[in-house]
Parts: C-alpha cells; sequence; structure tokens
C-alpha cells in the first residue's frame, strides 16, 4: 500500500516536472541562440552569461578569505504554495509518525548497524553515474573521474556496493552533485519552495533535477521491473529511516514552527551544497 | 625534506627547529591562553564525560546532573547573545525583563536540540579540523564521523576576556541561529513576541514531561 503510494507520487511528479523540463530548457537555448547570432547588437545578455563563470569563482575565493563576515543570510525561498506545502508536511509528518518510523525501529532490530551501513552504500553507489554526469556538467573532471572510478571500484571489489572500497582504502570521497546543483552552477534559482507528498522538501528546480538525475539510474537504465524498483525503494527509505531515527524528532520537537524550520533548513543545506 | 637537503637549504630549516625548540623550552608560548579551539575541545569534552556518566544518572543526582550539564553548555555557549541574534530586530523592542526571560527560553531549547544530539552519542569520532582567528572573532571546522558518514560542524566564537564562547554553528551548512530566525519570525509575524513566548513555554513543557 504504502509503496505503491510512493510510486504514484512519485510517478505524478515526475510527469508533471517532464513538461516542465521539456518547456524549459528548449526555450532557453533558442533564446541563447538567438543572442549569440546577434551579438552586436543586443550585448546585455550575452555579457551578463558570460560573467557569471568568473564572477562566480571571484565570489567564491572572496567567502574563503573574509571568513570574518558574518554568515549571510539568503533571502527566504518564495512560497506561493504555501497552503499545500503545509498541508503535505503534516502529511509527511504523519506518515513518518504512523507508519515509517515503526516499520524502521523494527527493521532497525533485526538488521545490525553494519548492514545498514552496507544497504545505504549500496543504493548510494545507484547515484555514482548521476554524480559523475553532474561533476563534468559543471566542470569538474577530476571530482567526476573520481565518481566513475568510486562506481567502478565500489561495484566490482566493494561488493556491489555493498562496501565503500574506493572511499575506506582508496580515499575517494563522494563529490555530492547532482543535476540540481548543476541547474544551479548555470544560474538557475530555486524557483519557489514545494513540499511534495512522500518525498519532502524541495524547490522547482530541486525538482527537476531529481527527475534528470532519475533517467541516468541503474533502476532505469537498466530497466528493472517496476514491482522490483517499489520493493528495493522501499527498502532504501526504511533503510535510511533506521539510520537516522531520532533526528526528525528532535529537529520538529525543538522548533516553533516545524515547517518553518525545516524549509529553511533545506533552502540553506542546498545553497551550502552549491557553494561548495 | 630531501628537496631541502637538495637545494643547500638544510641550514635553515635546521635553524628554525631549533630555534621553535628553543621557544618552546624557554616557556614562551606556555604563558599564553589556550586557543578557541583547545578551549571547545575541553568544554565539549567535559558535556559528553557529564553525560555518558553512569553514576550521575542514578535517580538522586538528577538534580546535580542538570547543573552540571548547565554549567557545562554555558561555558561553550553564549546563550545572551544567540538569543539576541535569534530573534533580530524584535529585541530591541523588548523591555530587559522580557529579553531575560527570553534568553531563558531560548537556552533551554538550544540545551534540547544540542544536549539531544549529544545524549545518542556513542563515541563518535570527533575531528577538530582548522581554526581561523582574527582578533577577538574565531572559525572552527570540526566533522564528526557517524555511521561512517562525515557530518560537518563550524562553529563561530567570539573571545571576552580569555574566554572563546560559540555564538553560532553550522550544521551540513544549515546555521542554527538563522534557522532559528526563520522560525522565530514565522510566529512573531502572525502572533507577535507574546505569542512567541507562549509557543516556547508549551514546547519546553511537552518535552519535559515527555522526558
Amino acid at each position: 500500500m504504502i509503496p505503491h503510494n510512493v510510486t504514484m507520487g512519485k510517478n505524478f511528479i515526475l510527469q508533471a516536472v517532464f513538461i516542465l523540463f521539456l518547456l524549459f530548457p528548449v526555450s532557453h537555448t533558442q533564446a541563447a541562440g538567438e543572442t549569440d547570432l546577434s551579438a552586436g547588437s543586443e550585448p546585455v545578455l550575452s555579457s551578463g552569461k558570460a560573467d557569471e563563470g568568473p564572477n562566480g569563482a571571484e565570489d567564491d575565493a572572496g567567502q574563503e578569505e573574509k571568513w570574518e563576515d558574518e554568515w549571510e543570510e539568503a533571502d527566504a525561498l518564495a512560497d506561493p504554495l504555501e497552503p499545500f506545502n503545509r498541508f503535505f508536511f503534516h502529511f509527511n509528518d504523519k506518515l513518518y509518525f504512523w507508519v515509517l518510523k515503526p516499520v524502521a525501529r523494527v527493521y532497525s532490530g533485526i538488521f545490525p548497524e553494519e548492514v545498514q551501513i552496507a544497504v545505504r552504500n549500496f543504493f548510494d553507489n545507484l547515484e555514482a553515474p548521476a554524480r559523475a554526469i553532474n561533476s563534468l556538467l559543471q566542470g569538474n573532471v577530476r571530482g567526476s573521474a573520481s565518481e566513475v572510478a568510486r562506481f567502478t571500484l565500489n561495484s566490482t571489489v566493494g561488493i556491489i556496493g555493498f562496501g565503500d572500497f574506493a572511499g575506506d582504502v582508496m580515499g575517494l570521497r563522494s563529490s555530492n552533485e547532482d543535476f540540481g546543483q548543476t541547474l544551479a552552477h548555470y544560474g538557475a534559482g530555486g524557483g519557489f519552495y514545494i513540499n511534495w507528498p512522500f518525498l519532502g522538501p524541495s524547490n522547482l528546480r530541486d525538482s527537476l533535477g531529481m527527475l534528470g538525475d532519475g533517467y541516468v539510474h541503474p533502476f532505469i537504465l537498466l530497466d528493472v521491473d517496476r514491482d522490483v524498483t517499489i520493493g528495493l525503494r522501499t527498502i532504501e527509505v526504511v533503510n535510511s529511516t533506521a539510520l537516522t531515527l531520532g533526528d526528525y524528532e528532535l529537529f520538529v520537537g525543538t522548533a516553533l514552527d516545524p515547517y518553518a524550520a525545516v524549509k529553511d533548513a533545506y533552502q540553506q543545506y542546498r545553497n551550502g551544497l552549491i557553494q561548495k | 625534506m630531501a628537496q631541502y637537503i637538495k637545494q643547500n637549504k638544510l641550514v635553515p630549516v635546521v635553524l628554525v627547529m631549533f630555534l621553535t625548540i628553543l621557544l618552546f623550552g624557554s616557556g614562551i608560548f606556555a604563558a599564553t591562553a589556550a586557543g578557541p579551539m583547545e578551549q571547545l575541545q575541553k568544554s565539549v569534552d567535559e558535556l559528553l564525560r557529564i553525560l555518558q556518566s553512569q553514576e550521575l544518572k542514578e535517580p538522586d543526582k538528577k538534580s546535580e546532573r542538570k547543573q552540571l550539564i548547565d554549567n557545562a553548555t554555558n561555558e561553550i555557549f553564549d546563550f545572551r547573545e544567540m538569543a539576541r541574534s535569534s530573534l533580530g530586530q524584535t529585541w530591541d523592542t523588548l523591555t530587559s525583563e522580557e529579553q531575560d526571560q527570553f534568553v531563558g527560553l531560548f537556552t533551554r531549547l538550544i540545551e534540547q536540540r544540542y544536549k539531544g544530539k549529544l545524549d545518542a552519542y556513542d563515541n563518535q569520532k570527533i575531528i577538530y579540523k582548522k581554526e581561523l582567528i582574527n582578533g577577538k572573532k574565531a572559525l572552527i571546522n570540526t566533522a564528526v564521523i557517524d555511521k561512517d558518514l562525515e557530518i560537518l560542524i563550524d562553529y563561530r566564537l567570539k573571545e571576552n576576556q580569555g574566554k572563546w564562547l560559540v555564538y553560532d554553528l553550522k550544521i551540513e551548512n544549515v546555521s542554527l541561529i538563522s534557522n532559528y530566525r526563520r522560525d522565530f519570525d514565522s510566529i512573531i509575524r502572525k502572533e507577535q513576541f507574546a505569542g512567541l513566548v507562549e509557543k516556547m513555554s508549551k514546547q519546553l513543557e511537552k518535552s519535559d514531561t515527555a522526558n
């Protein structure tokens, strides 16, 4: 019942986002092409675009040097869907306490922590192709090569990803890149906040990102059977919940408006990953 | 080292090493107060020791334990400064009694969040990576290795009479103060400061009975 709903939710999102995805890059490339052709007459857009790369790099360097500057607060993410988001926040909260947590507790009682870590590694390894592509798209060739090496090593020597041979023995760290960050790298803002049912906090850009990354996930690439995918995804969610039992409770239990606190934490967390 | 020898620079290297030993030996550095990272590490270790002490977990030691935890967290955090900045502009509109009341509530809230995390502490490795100091301000990068994952925690500290106290921290890039500012702001906008105080008291009551 739950896994079924999970995919229902996911499919709906995938479809909705897919439409946006189709519209968004096409219009974007056309616009870029046009300005390129008339580069002489319309310098505004192209110069802005050209400045983006180096400017971003300068900003980063500046941040590094001036660590004394207080941590800046980004403007709050727009939230035109707040009533819906709050509804689904409440829904996910109940889902966590009534379904996910009890299941994860039982799971946690059966499988020792070492097994849970191995399972997490397995699912994490499946996201390595997406990370490799996104590192490359952001111009980080070394990071990309490292992800390829990680994926190759961990899928073989690391016993199809259950061990982290590349990390433990070779010291190859994961880059943690995704398509949402790639879009941000090329100047896309968050858009607005979306609290998806089942999937939780996101924004317009990162939802597109999720969809993009979904296409290079081995489950899709290897055309894994739908029901098997649902089952595996369920294990993934239960396993990661088992590993972080207590964190969510503590956070929302010491927040006054948990919705606002989670929304802000999501924004800060993502901005941190993007700036890195 | 091999390169230095090749380039015939061994002499200055030896000289520097010699001077360093001389300086340390003569106690010039020994007189300076502990740096922010050293202080933080000591205070956190002390708090962890208290939280993990089986002896203090006896029922009759309850109030003693609470007192020790309060003292230890006061050695780490500048709660008043944190409370002030988490309220933003609203702070200036408050009377000093209201400010004191808010600091008290805020302190308990932070203690709960921080303590809740530390209570679950089970000999995870804490790495104190780097400290940056400029005058009276410092930034310390640390990491906790939990279940094979590295969780980054950055502390911001201010010095006051030789004592370094934390006034904000970031866990995986999420600043505690910024997060509470948004959180409090969301309540204040609808229910003003009075509503915030009421919510905080209720929240603390709820978790006190839960414990």
